[in-house]
């Protein structure tokens, strides 16, 4: 039996993880999926049924209002990633899996970004500055495509 | 048979009161998800909050989903193949913290199968047509299962997919 590579997925609680979790059911079957995403919020409504058999980290969240936050959150990303050495990290947003992307970038971490479906007419600010480090820069809106930079591949809904 | 669901965070009384006065006068059957609300439905069924479980056994059994603005109820709604009339709630009329519903509902119009009314007057010009509105078409999956697929091989892809600067 082959192991399966690890798969970090990291998001806000609320409509991105929901659009996460869509994600990553389909991925479940071939990784192994750590999940992080915010405490606090971290109740069983948000994480669901599957929750039990599932690897959930918590981390501080960040927002534009505290940004001071940016260092513990960010400590305890690098702490994941070096505890779980994943191939790739995927994150639908927002600020925390922004963070991710950029600690991953840097330790050589293959790092893919979903804006989230709620950015219709324009790129979300933390998408922007994922963009900057992100391998892969996916939108879920076939207008925002440029093509390159920023693709369309389809949407969780 | 309709289905309406506030979730579970706020009541959303002005949305209950309107289908169930609707539901009145047009002689319609159907389940009301209410929540903490104050206004009893007379002619809807209710429950204040149910299980996962009984939840998606109401949206099985209805022909159409009204709801506040929520993603999760979008998307159980769509999962099931049944169209959904969101409204929003506004903060001015107590009904939420902040006016975020109102912003979601101009992308969640343009969601296949998701209809959008902001007042009492939109959500019953919906009702009237109610049988015109379609839920999502099967493609919609296949949206999502593209784009699952190809995360699976952006994963799998060495670094010449990298578009990085």
């Amino acid at each position: 039996m082959s192991v399966k590579p690890t798969l970090l997925a990291i998001s806000s609680p609320g409509g991105h993880w929901i659009q996460l979790n869509r994600l990553s059911v389909g991925l479940e079957e071939r990784y192994r999926v750590v999940y992080a995403m915010p405490a606090g919020l971290f109740t069983s409504t948000s994480l669901g049924e599957r929750e039990p058999t599932r690897k959930v980290y918590s981390v501080v969240d960040v927002s534009a209002d505290d940004k001071w936050r940016l260092i513990p959150c960010a400590l305890q990303v690098l702490y994941i990633l070096l505890k779980e050495r994943p191939k790739a990290i995927l994150s639908t947003g927002a600020a925390p899996g922004a963070v991710a992307i950029w600690l991953g970038s840097f330790l050589g971490i293959r790092t893919i970004w979903v804006d989230s479906i709620a950015n219709v007419k324009q790129i979300s600010r933390a998408g922007k500055l994922a963009q900057k480090r992100a391998d892969v820069f996916l939108t879920q809106w076939e207008q925002l495509s440029d093509g390159q930079a920023i693709q369309y591949k389809g949407a969780v809904l | 048979m309709i289905f309406v669901a506030v979730g579970t965070q706020f009541p959303f009384d002005r949305l209950i009161r309107a289908v169930d006065e609707w539901a009145a006068q047009h002689a319609l059957t159907g389940m009301a998800q209410i929540a903490g609300g104050e206004y009893l439905p007379q002619t809807l069924q209710w429950e204040r909050f149910m299980t996962t479980a009984v939840f998606n056994q109401h949206v099985q059994n209805a022909d159409l989903i009204i709801s506040h603005a929520g993603m999760g109820n979008i998307i159980t709604a769509l999962e099931h193949r049944k169209p959904i009339i969101v409204m929003n709630r506004q903060h001015a009329l107590g009904e939420h913290r902040n006016d975020h519903q109102l912003d979601g509902l101009a992308w969640m119009g343009q969601l296949p199968g998701v209809y959008t009314a902001t007042t009492q007057d939109e959500l019953y010009a919906l009702l009237a047509r109610q049988h015109t509105l379609q839920a999502a078409p099967l493609d919609n999956d296949s949206r999502r299962q593209t784009l699952v697929d190809f995360i699976d091989q952006a994963i799998r892809a060495s670094t010449t997919l990298s578009n990085r600067t």
